[in-house]
């Protein structure tokens, strides 16, 4: 009943030359029929004129296809988790030095307050001999497979401006996501499903919400598109009560059919535009149900990530990200909003591990196995990092921006490796910085793309996703 | 002259966006990032340089290095990644030629009224036409005839006032038989429905995008806020047809206009549009200046169409506006604080006016029972006066390291920002010679940045004092710290003391019935229970005033010496949830001292008591009365008066708020910020105009009163002289009708922006704009009564090839709707829709997940409105930023972070989802079909063909304003059979059940019910609204 998307694609090419839906097609049109090769331009250019999600090559060949984003929203402690500062241990309960905390601004605490001994015991791991905490046991197992950073540093302290800085580039609402980025860049793998899917999970939204997965000043249908691993995984996804399948199907038709025939008579093409916006969300209908039903996974999948079909949960969400991904979803944002100690360090680490650690080793582990992780990148990290010094009594850290931890798995990427390092109190970075800009740089080159050429014209100026910033962090690449 | 076969250059078509986009980055406007000391934005430089030999493109430098296979040489250089094309060369070598004349960019010059062209068979158009018509000419194009009258009538409803027509309008038009009739009919409508109160809201939301209207401050805990009374006034301007200056004159500086009332304080909202962080440990101050610049961006888009963004950090890489150029206009807003007033309706303005004179007039009675009233109360004043204990104000010198910011004032008083927590418990301390202190003072004051002005930081500007505590620690001559002591209270005195009542609902606990918490008298605040709280909330209309408690300890305090005194103020009346509205603080506050011997058993009014350091003699009428007031509570005689007046005030109503700008007495100075580092301020500045827009002119309300820059600053935006404000606004007018700006970027019209593709219309409607009195109903009716405007819109395949955005106007313009289009029409069509004007913003039905964490950040309130309120216009729904309401956002309205100007017009599987399967869309299409039986009755099962064929005439009108042709009503004739069968009863009796199970859930009603109440047969209905919801889902039905 559902006519194949290849009879879609001919009849749309039939009727509609050019299917100019958005604004920003033509610059679009501009850039891919100047990208593509000579002999099949023709086909290929008229092909993203009529679906603008059409699947482009990037500038260079590229070594991963899909990236998997596990935010960690709130900031989590770099302290208890990857950065091993016994310094710290011996310094525990003295002041920082005063020259330390020049010029610096916290959120919450007197810049001056004392120093807190890591929670937490460390060790090596794996052949690489990564050092990590006592509460990631799962994630020790794959320790040669993460590129571990703890060089990171960001330019914000709060929690909205550098979510969006991590998300966008830019402190501000309004930028596009990288997520919107990269689906302005590549299009679309999937033609029954969003390029961009978003999960929540974890005690609260992140700070910056929706700003998070935004297409800023991107066509809006970049955005990010909010899945639940529970109840309707799209709003609107469901057909409405008492209404059967097969009605929801009678009526497309005859939607269809009556557009089509509008299209005949008044020749607009944004009809076509719309035809084919209702057939793939009748696709939709019935392949993100089926794409979020963790039921058909095997016991032993369930297992090895600990997910319970049904449950809204971290894990869940890590296997549908993996399901995604194997569905043609380029990119997949997994927020889990629970890591801002500025209390209960100890129990909110412990507990967000419990919540977290055995999904994520799971993930690298099954892309591995499945040959997926190297064409996938995996990132893990939050916002910003916790200060060495304590908020309240003797179990909190406040917000830090200069100096945090994250990991990366996948394609590309050099695995077993240990980048960057901070000062002796983990206050600065040390060596190797690598700012958010130099993140982005660096993801965007793994996508074959050359961060100052993706650009978009907005108010009169090309705006990209490191803004006038960024350098490839090529010691982290293979060669 | 050009030579043959070519065009003659002109600068700013073909050259400037050349040069600005591929050289003035290194070779531009700023300094600091010029290299080569070349500029190529200033002719004479270029020259100077040899850069450009006007006339000799052979001996031009610049030519030279564009065309330079050398690497090293080769002009932009290869990194930028950007070229010259071989076509831009040639133009550039041929503007060279001609003698490389710089023409003054065309939107920094002030429009003047262009020759209208006289073009053969425009004649029965307007000006408009004359103008596009030339161009259609000049470029050999055949221009459509005109829509059918039924497609205009349909496009005038949605553009004008964002509504379909209703059938009787349709009706109308239809029997408008003869062509000079239905001209003139035609007109009529036009004049109809720029008066119709749904114009208002129409094009309130078009401006609304700019203005980043939202119901909620953003960032991470995006509280609720109110400013529908800014909404409201933008529709009503646009409704009397506000003249645009005053329009923009009273959003920028409405406070600041001689005689401002209510309305002109209110439009300032637009100021106030930006966002605020609440979020804990958020520096006011950086958030502070993140708002100002947002209201920069906002007035640049908006108004005056220029970019400023850029020079917040440096001074623009492509436009003349320079850093310090843009902290001259920043300057002129850098003199209000954040306020947040009370506002009436004019019911409640009515009511509260009702009560000030009654009590007036009760009080005029109590002064005719006394021989001399103000003998009286000058002997109260003075026995006050004589008991009065000196005060000693405190100047805090610690404050906690929190969330929650604390700022000090300089009268000593601590102001408490940012995050706003439901429950906090805050130690303040100072070193101080203590000597003897008899009793404690907590001043509870007000500040315009407080809710109401304050003095609380709850909504109603009120706070409570849960308990108040001081511990004093001696300090020996040797520095070292004595045991601290708690002080005993035994007294609380406020001038306040309302009577013990339960929390409002906004403070209470998650499980409201299981509250136990009070507020109450000032003795709530030391009585060691931390349920009981000392408020200063008296009720609407009184609350927002100075207050003070005093404390009294059990024996003096007595101190030779030094000594920290701390002052613990423990407020825990707030609410469950501190990423809602539910705190319940006080919001100033200052401690202070006394040594008197004796503490008098009762305080005055804070008010009165201000009164006391001005001779009587000095006194305006307002205050002997305030002091009368004050005097009258102290008589015992006069309780029952008092009682009265006392109930007056209980029926005092409760009024919304508005975010306003608050004028300080004395502006804030005004700094460069190096790369836009509110921490980095370097050179002080002033407020002025930007050299390459036109001056700003120094001016006064008086002759001995200068006008506030802010004032001055909001006429200049709007001053005849300036280039690009009436073009910016009519540019945004007709991109509202054609989708397309004549000017595409409706937000830029500096060098990189391309130039407009009728320069002279939009200098006309820029000129008739200003010359009609700034009226935008002028406009309006222009564009409406062009022949542009009017034609048809359908076209070949290779018209929409040749022309997609339908710039040069041959076509007549078809559109999608805008979201509040798309949701309006449907409820319209399905007869739900509620016209009501005007309010607090209202909450259709939305799934509940969308509002609690982890979708939400916080648990976000959404009481779904049930009494008709869910089926008001779409300009009405809350809007949060962070969780926009999905049915509008998905069809691309704006999130309100930031300016817009021009939004995204995407279509898109989640839009088609919507229209199929949200609630209040599948509403619709069941109202529709019960519409439709209603209007054609008949006995089920229907046996007559032309009846249904009516019906499905008659659907599909309301949707689309037309009837459908033959076979359109034959596609959804064949449906209706389809699900007719469907509906068929089945032989089984579970199959039955069932059948008529999924019936009632379709339909909300069971089949027995609907047949009972509405005569109307289920399977009927049933058939009815999958026709309905087909048609509701077509191309057409949401495209204007």
């Amino acid at each position: 009943m559902i006519p194949h998307q290849v009879t879609q694609r001919r009849w749309f090419l039939q009727q509609c030359q050019l299917g100019l839906g958005h604004i920003a097609l033509t610059s679009l049109l501009a850039k891919s029929a100047a990208a593509v090769s000579k002999s099949d331009s023709n086909s290929e250019a008229v092909d993203h004129a009529v679906n603008p999600m059409a699947p482009k090559p990037p500038h260079f060949p590229a070594k991963i296809k899909n990236v998997i984003v596990l935010f960690m929203g709130g900031g989590p402690s770099q302290f208890e988790l990857f950065d091993h500062k016994p310094a710290l241990q011996k310094l525990d309960g003295t002041l920082p030095p005063a020259e330390l905390l020049d010029g610096y601004r916290s959120a919450f605490i007197n810049p001056n307050s004392k120093l807190l001994g890591p929670k937490f015991k460390f060790a090596r791991h794996g052949q690489s001999g990564a050092e990590l905490s006592e509460s990631l046991p799962h994630l020790a197992k794959v320790a040669d497979d993460l590129c571990i950073i703890k060089s990171m540093t960001t330019d914000a302290f709060n929690h909205a401006p550098a979510q969006l800085m991590m998300s966008t580039g830019s402190q501000q609402f309004g930028r596009p996501s990288m997520g919107s980025w990269l689906t302005y860049g590549l299009g679309s793998e999937t033609e029954d499903l969003p390029a961009y899917v978003v999960f929540n999970s974890g005690k609260k939204g992140p700070s910056a919400g929706a700003g998070n997965w935004s297409s800023g000043f991107l066509p809006t249908l970049h955005s990010g598109v909010e899945f639940r691993s529970s109840g309707d995984p799209v709003l609107y996804l469901s057909t409405p009560p008492g209404i059967s399948d097969l009605e929801q199907r009678q009526t497309l038709d005859a939607v269809n059919t009556l557009n089509r025939r509008r299209l005949d008579v008044v020749g607009d093409p944004e009809i076509a535009t719309r035809v084919n916006a209702y057939e793939m969300a009748f696709r939709m209908q019935s392949s993100a149900p089926e794409a979020m039903n963790l039921a058909d996974e095997p016991e032993h999948m369930l297992k090895l990530y600990g997910a319970e079909p049904g449950k809204m949960s971290f894990a869940n969400n890590c296997l549908l990200a993996r399901r995604l991904v194997q569905r043609g979803v380029r990119f997949i944002q997994l927020f889990h909003e629970s890591w801002d100690q500025h209390g209960g360090l100890e129990s909110g680490i412990r507990q967000n591990c419990l919540d977290t650690d055995q999904a994520c080793a799971a993930l690298v582990q099954d892309l591995k196995q499945r040959g997926m992780l190297d064409e996938t990148l995996v990132i893990w990290g939050g916002e910003f990092g916790r200060t060495p010094m304590v908020q309240g009594g003797n179990d909190g850290r406040d917000h830090h921006p200069n100096s945090f931890s994250m990991w990366m798995a996948g394609g590309g990427l050099k695995s077993g490796l240990t980048y960057g390092s901070t000062d002796e109190l983990g206050f600065n970075v040390g060596e190797n910085p690598v700012h958010v800009h130099d993140l982005h740089a660096t993801i965007l080159h793994l996508l074959g793309f050359d961060h100052k050429r993706l650009t978009y014209r907005f108010q009169g100026r090309d705006y990209r996703l490191t803004d006038v910033h960024g350098e490839v962090v090529q010691d982290i690449l293979h060669a | 002259m050009a030579k043959d076969g070519q065009d003659a250059i002109d600068f700013n078509r073909d050259i400037r966006g050349v040069l600005s986009d591929k050289c003035f980055l290194c070779h531009g406007p700023d300094e600091s990032t010029r290299e080569a000391d070349l500029r190529l934005d200033v002719r004479e430089d270029a020259i100077d340089f040899g850069a450009i030999q006007p006339g000799d493109a052979n001996l031009s430098e610049i030519i030279a290095r564009i065309q330079s296979d050398d690497p090293d040489l080769v002009m932009p250089p290869p990194e930028t990644g950007k070229s010259v094309t071989p076509n831009e060369q040639r133009r550039l070598i041929q503007w060279i030629n001609q003698g490389a004349s710089y023409d003054e960019h065309w939107a920094f010059v002030p429009p003047v009224h262009p020759t209208i062209p006289d073009t053969e068979n425009a004649s029965d158009g307007n000006a408009i036409d004359q103008f596009v018509q030339t161009r259609l000419v000049s470029q050999r194009r055949q221009r459509n005839g005109p829509a059918d009258v039924i497609t205009l009538v349909r496009r005038l409803h949605l553009d004008l006032t964002g509504l379909p027509p209703t059938i009787e309008c349709l009706d109308r038009f239809d029997a408008a038989v003869s062509a000079a009739n239905q001209a003139e009919q035609i007109e009529s409508l036009i004049d109809e429905l720029l008066e119709s109160p749904q114009f208002g809201e129409r094009w309130a939301r078009w401006w609304l995008d700019a203005a980043r209207y939202a119901d909620s401050a953003g960032y991470e805990k995006d509280m609720p806020r109110q400013t529908f009374f800014y909404r409201d006034w933008v529709i009503d301007s646009m409704n009397r047809d506000y003249p645009y200056d005053q329009f923009i004159i009273d959003q920028i500086a409405g406070d600041l206009r001689p005689g401002a009332g209510q309305a002109e304080h209110v439009a300032t909202g637009f100021l106030r549009n930006s966002m605020t962080n609440e979020e804990g440990g958020a520096d006011p101050e950086q958030f502070r200046i993140e708002g100002m610049f947002d209201r920069m961006d906002a007035i640049g888009k908006a108004i005056l169409g220029v970019t400023t963004q850029c020079a917040q950090c440096h001074t623009h890489k492509y436009d003349p506006l320079s850093h310090r150029e843009y902290y001259q206009m920043f300057a002129a807003l850098n003199d209000f604080d954040e306020g947040c007033i009370t506002v009436y309706t004019p019911e409640q303005a009515d009511q509260r006016q009702r009560i000030l004179n009654r009590a007036a007039a009760l009080e005029t009675e109590l002064k005719m029972q006394t021989k001399d009233w103000i003998a009286d109360v000058e002997s109260w004043i003075d026995t006050v006066s004589a008991t009065r204990p000196h005060w000693r104000t405190l100047q805090i010198t610690e404050a906690p390291y929190e969330g929650q910011k604390y700022r000090f004032l300089d009268d000593g008083s601590i102001l408490s920002e940012s995050y706003a927590p439901t429950k906090s418990d805050a130690k303040f301390s100072l070193i101080t010679d203590v000597g003897t202190i008899t009793a404690v003072r907590l001043d509870a004051l007000k500040h315009p940045q407080l809710p109401r002005g304050g003095p609380g930081r709850s909504i109603d500007g009120t706070g409570a004092l849960s308990e108040f505590k001081m511990t004093v620690t001696p300090i020996d001559s040797d520095g070292t710290y004595g045991k601290p002591i708690d002080i005993k209270f035994v007294r609380a005195i406020s001038e306040i003391n309302p009577e013990q009542r339960d929390l409002k609902p906004q403070y209470r606990a998650k499980d409201a019935l299981a509250d136990d918490r009070v507020v109450g008298p000032a003795s709530y605040a030391i009585d060691g229970d931390l349920k009981t709280a000392w408020t200063t909330d008296i009720g609407p209309g009184r609350s927002n005033t100075n207050r003070h408690i005093i404390f009294v300890p059990e024996t003096p305090v007595q101190v030779d010496g030094r000594a920290k005194l701390t002052f613990n103020l423990i407020q825990k009346h707030g609410g469950w949830n501190s990423d809602d509205n539910q705190n319940f603080l006080i919001g100033r506050y200052r401690f202070g001292t006394t040594d008197a011997k004796s503490i008098p058993e009762t305080t005055i009014d804070s008010q009165v008591e201000s009164l006391l350091e001005i001779r009587c003699a000095d006194w305006t009428d307002r205050q002997w009365n305030d002091a009368f007031t004050a005097y009258r509570m102290t008589r015992e005689q006069w309780s029952e008066t008092n009682a009265d007046i006392e109930s007056l005030w209980k029926t005092h109503p409760e009024t919304a708020t508005q975010l306003v700008a608050v004028a300080r007495e004395k502006p804030r100075p005004t700094y460069v910020f190096a790369r836009g580092d509110f921490l980095s301020p370097t050179e002080e500045v002033q407020t002025d105009a930007p050299e390459f827009l036109h001056p700003m002119m120094e001016d006064r309300l008086s002759a001995n009163q200068p006008m506030p820059d802010r004032l001055r600053f909001a006429r200049w935006l709007v001053d005849r002289d300036s280039p690009t404000t009436a073009r910016v606004i009519v540019n945004r007018i007709w991109q509202a009708y054609f989708g397309r700006g004549l000017v595409k970027t409706p937000e830029d019209f500096g060098f990189q922006s391309a130039p407009p593709s009728h320069p002279d219309l939009l200098d006309y409607l820029a000129v008739e704009l200003m010359d009609s009195g700034w009226s935008l109903k002028h406009i309006h009716r222009l564009i409406v009564s062009s022949n542009a405007y009017r034609r048809d819109s359908s076209g070949l395949r290779e018209d929409f090839l040749d022309d997609p955005e339908n710039q040069w106007l041959a076509r007549g313009p078809r559109l999608p709707m805008e979201a509040e289009m798309v949701r309006d029409a449907a409820l319209m069509a399905g007869g739900l829709l509620n016209l009501k004007i005007g309010g607090p913003s209202v909450y259709p039905p939305a799934p509940e997940f969308l509002f609690l964490p982890p979708t939400s950040y916080g648990p976000k309130i959404w009481r779904t409105d049930q009494s008709g309120d869910e089926y008001r216009r779409s300009v009405y729904v809350h809007h949060y930023r962070s969780i926009p309401y999905p049915p509008l956002q998905i069809f691309d309205a704006p999130k309100g972070d930031a300016a817009c100007v021009r939004r995204n017009r995407s279509n898109t599987p989640l839009q088609a989802l919507v229209m199929l399967n949200e609630t209040q869309f599948v509403e619709s299409a069941r109202g529709l079909a019960s519409r439709v039986l209603r209007e054609f009755p008949g006995e089920f099962p229907c046996d007559d063909p032309a009846m249904d064929r009516q019906r499905v005439r008659y659907a599909f009108r309301i949707c689309t304003s037309r009837y459908p042709d033959e076979d359109e009503v034959a596609v959804l004739i064949e449906l209706l059979q389809s699900r007719l069968e469907a509906w068929l009863p089945e032989a089984s009796p579970d199959a039955r059940k069932q059948k008529e199970q999924r019936l009632t859930s379709m339909l909300g009603v069971s089949p027995r019910v609907l047949k009972q109440i509405a005569g109307i047969d289920a399977r009927e209905l049933a058939a009815w609204m999958t026709i309905c919801r087909t048609i509701l889902n077509l191309d057409e039905t949401v495209t204007k």
